[in-house]
């Protein structure tokens, strides 16, 4: 208590020296939160928009498909069972063909993933009801990039050639029923979204699919012949990207605050350098060593109280401001290849700032202590006398 | 009954390869409610006794007792305990804490006690009435002329009512109204609680007030006498000088 009042006093005698330690210190307590609560925050937004357009609660794949390897498209399909087709009845799962082709926009030869979809399901975003709304059969839905790449608007015609289930190559013009707005590259890149069963008629495979996307109500039991892929599997890579920007953010943030900690060091280090007198008098008047270098770890350590303060009385409305408005990361983050939306909301969880408080007041201490330990190594009468040691 | 009983000490600092003797073959005892001084010149090892008196530091040699509690066998807690709850200190230079107030910096030695708040009130209160600045309690060291800080220094020694007080050139910085002002109070404080006042001095305004005079030159004792063989070998000798 006695280390907490002097702490205090001394803290508040030192005026600007404080502040700017204080201030400096803040600013790197506030700047981890920030960078961290984005990150989460497009963590967050991120994964349940590729949820939402993309994987819903999982996938289920036939047993040959693997999305990171074209070879194996041609051979993944798989009749859709009774079961199945009833788990889609009821709204528990939808079904996707998918096959590789090319399209020729503009005479322009461009690889195309054919994804055939049902017009009616309501598992995924993806706005496959306008797919009803055709004047014939053969119209697709595409994502903005794609049409953008493509140089593709809606009503234009696009010729698309594919392989059968006979391996023969087949043509025919596709009309771009509806470009639709995604966060999520990985469901735009190069696809076309056709109705499932004109790509089955197209492909000649009735009733198959390659992979079934689950929604929130089905119940992700085991299906026979079917390999189940989790959420997790299925973001890992953004999982992967997620944690090398929050080490990037570590790296940055942890320099902010060894600057700050710095400060800290060297203003304790004149500290005790300067009030050797003070330490020899503490001494003098009954406290032990250990009390005296408690005094001044606290009195380092309250720095990082004092800036968590401080920190807040600027930060809390700074964070209610930035997650009313959200932040913007500019057109170019939706060329980056993943998920980002056009405005960020930061997430700060209570766990998030605890931990970034306490490390900021762990290290604090820390440093604080390190020059404090020199006091234990004084001489109480050449403290007392000022000498230098 | 002795209150500081020194046996044969010496004291030995390292300086370069060797060692400078401070002190050698001091032998005292001081009586409790005595009012004596070390005086000598500069280097005469009177502040390396005093400390040593005060737990501050230890002998080389011999011993020194302090309320029977010989100081080299004392741990570093002990002599702690020492100094916060028997002994009080005052320094040439004040030794005030600066971002404290003087109701704070006379408190200071009762937190480490560990005394109630009401307690430790009543006490700073009284020891500021003994010294005259109950006008100043919350006063900054920074806001009070030298005398003022020197009082509130004796009420931080005396507060807790320590057995021995060892005053280290407690005038050196004063003027002479206010030396004689401090001095009267810490001769008042001696003859009413009974408290056993050591000084090192070389002040002579300082020798008029002691009881005993222990004369140091070269860390050796020279002389230890009552204030009227003082007063009678200084008489002697401006006479002989006459």
């Amino acid at each position: 208590m006695i280390a907490i009042k002097l702490a205090y006093k001394n803290l508040v005698g030192a005026g600007l020296r404080t502040w700017l330690n204080v201030s400096v210190l803040s600013f790197a307590f506030v700047l981890m939160i920030f960078y961290n609560g984005m990150i989460e925050g497009w963590n967050r937004q991120a994964r349940n928009d590729t949820q939402d357009w993309e994987i819903g609660e999982g996938q289920y794949w036939e047993q040959s498909y693997d999305r990171y390897d074209p070879y194996t498209f041609q051979d993944a399909h798989k009749p859709v069972s009774e079961d199945i087709a009833a788990m889609i009845d009821r709204g528990e799962l939808t079904p996707i063909l998918v096959r590789q082709a090319n399209m020729y926009p503009e005479g322009r030869m461009q690889s195309v993933l054919l994804k055939g979809v049902d017009p009616n399901q309501k598992i995924l975003k993806l706005p496959t009801s306008d797919l009803n709304n055709v004047q014939n059969g053969y119209s697709a839905i595409i994502g903005r990039r794609m049409a953008d790449d493509a140089g593709l608007k809606v009503g234009d015609k696009v010729l698309v050639r594919w392989r059968d289930k006979n391996g023969m190559f087949d043509a025919i013009d596709i009309n771009i029923a509806a470009i639709f707005k995604t966060d999520v590259p990985s469901v735009e890149n190069g696809q076309m979204y056709l109705d499932i069963n004109v790509l089955q008629e197209m492909i000649g495979l009735p009733n198959q699919a390659t992979l079934l996307v689950a929604g929130d109500n089905s119940s992700l039991s085991e299906i026979d012949g079917w390999n189940f892929k989790t959420t997790d599997f299925l973001l890992k890579e953004f999982d992967a990207l997620i944690q090398s920007k929050k080490a990037g953010g570590m790296v940055m943030s942890g320099m902010l605050l060894l600057i700050a900690l710095l400060a800290i060091f060297d203003t304790q280090v004149l500290s005790i350098f300067r009030r050797q007198k003070e330490i020899g008098t503490y001494i003098a008047l009954g406290m032990t060593r250990s009390q005296v270098v408690g005094i001044f770890t606290v009195e380092g350590g309250a720095h990082s109280i004092l800036a968590a303060i401080v920190g807040a009385a600027y930060g809390i409305p700074l964070f209610l401001w930035l997650d009313n408005i959200g932040l913007s990361f500019g057109s170019s983050s939706q060329d980056m290849g993943i998920a980002v939306a056009d405005i960020i909301y930061p997430y700060y969880s209570i766990g998030m700032i605890l931990s970034s408080l306490l490390l900021v007041v762990i290290s604090a201490t820390i440093v604080s202590y390190l020059p404090a330990r020199k006091i234990s190594k004084m001489r109480p009468t050449d403290a007392l006398k000022g000498k230098l040691q | 009954m002795s209150i500081i009983k020194i046996n044969n000490l010496e004291k030995q600092f390292p300086v370069g390869d060797g060692f400078f003797t401070a002190l050698s073959d001091i032998n005292i005892e001081v009586k409790k409610g005595e009012f004596a001084g070390l005086i000598g010149p500069s280097g005469s090892g009177k502040t390396t006794l005093l400390n040593i008196i005060g737990s501050l530091d230890t002998p080389t040699k011999g011993t020194a007792e302090v309320m029977g509690k010989s100081i080299a066998e004392l741990s570093y807690k002990q002599s702690a305990g020492l100094r916060n709850r028997h002994i009080g200190f005052i320094f040439q230079t004040y030794n005030l804490l600066p971002v404290y107030t003087v109701f704070e910096n006379v408190e200071f030695s009762l937190l480490l006690q560990k005394m109630s708040a009401v307690e430790r009130k009543k006490a700073v209160m009284q020891a500021l009435e003994w010294v005259g600045l109950t006008d100043k309690v919350d006063s900054k060291p920074s806001m009070l002329s030298g005398g003022e800080c020197q009082r509130v220094a004796i009420a931080r020694a005396m507060v807790k009512r320590p057995e021995i007080v060892l005053a280290d050139e407690p005038t050196a910085n004063l003027d002479s109204e206010n030396s004689h002002h401090i001095l009267r109070t810490m001769k008042k404080l001696n003859k009413e609680l009974g408290v056993t006042f050591v000084f090192s001095t070389h002040d002579e305004k300082v020798m008029q007030y002691l009881d005993r005079i222990i004369a140091l030159e070269d860390g050796k004792v020279l002389r230890d006498e009552t204030q009227e063989e003082f007063a009678v070998r200084k008489n002697s000798q401006i006479y002989k000088t006459k």
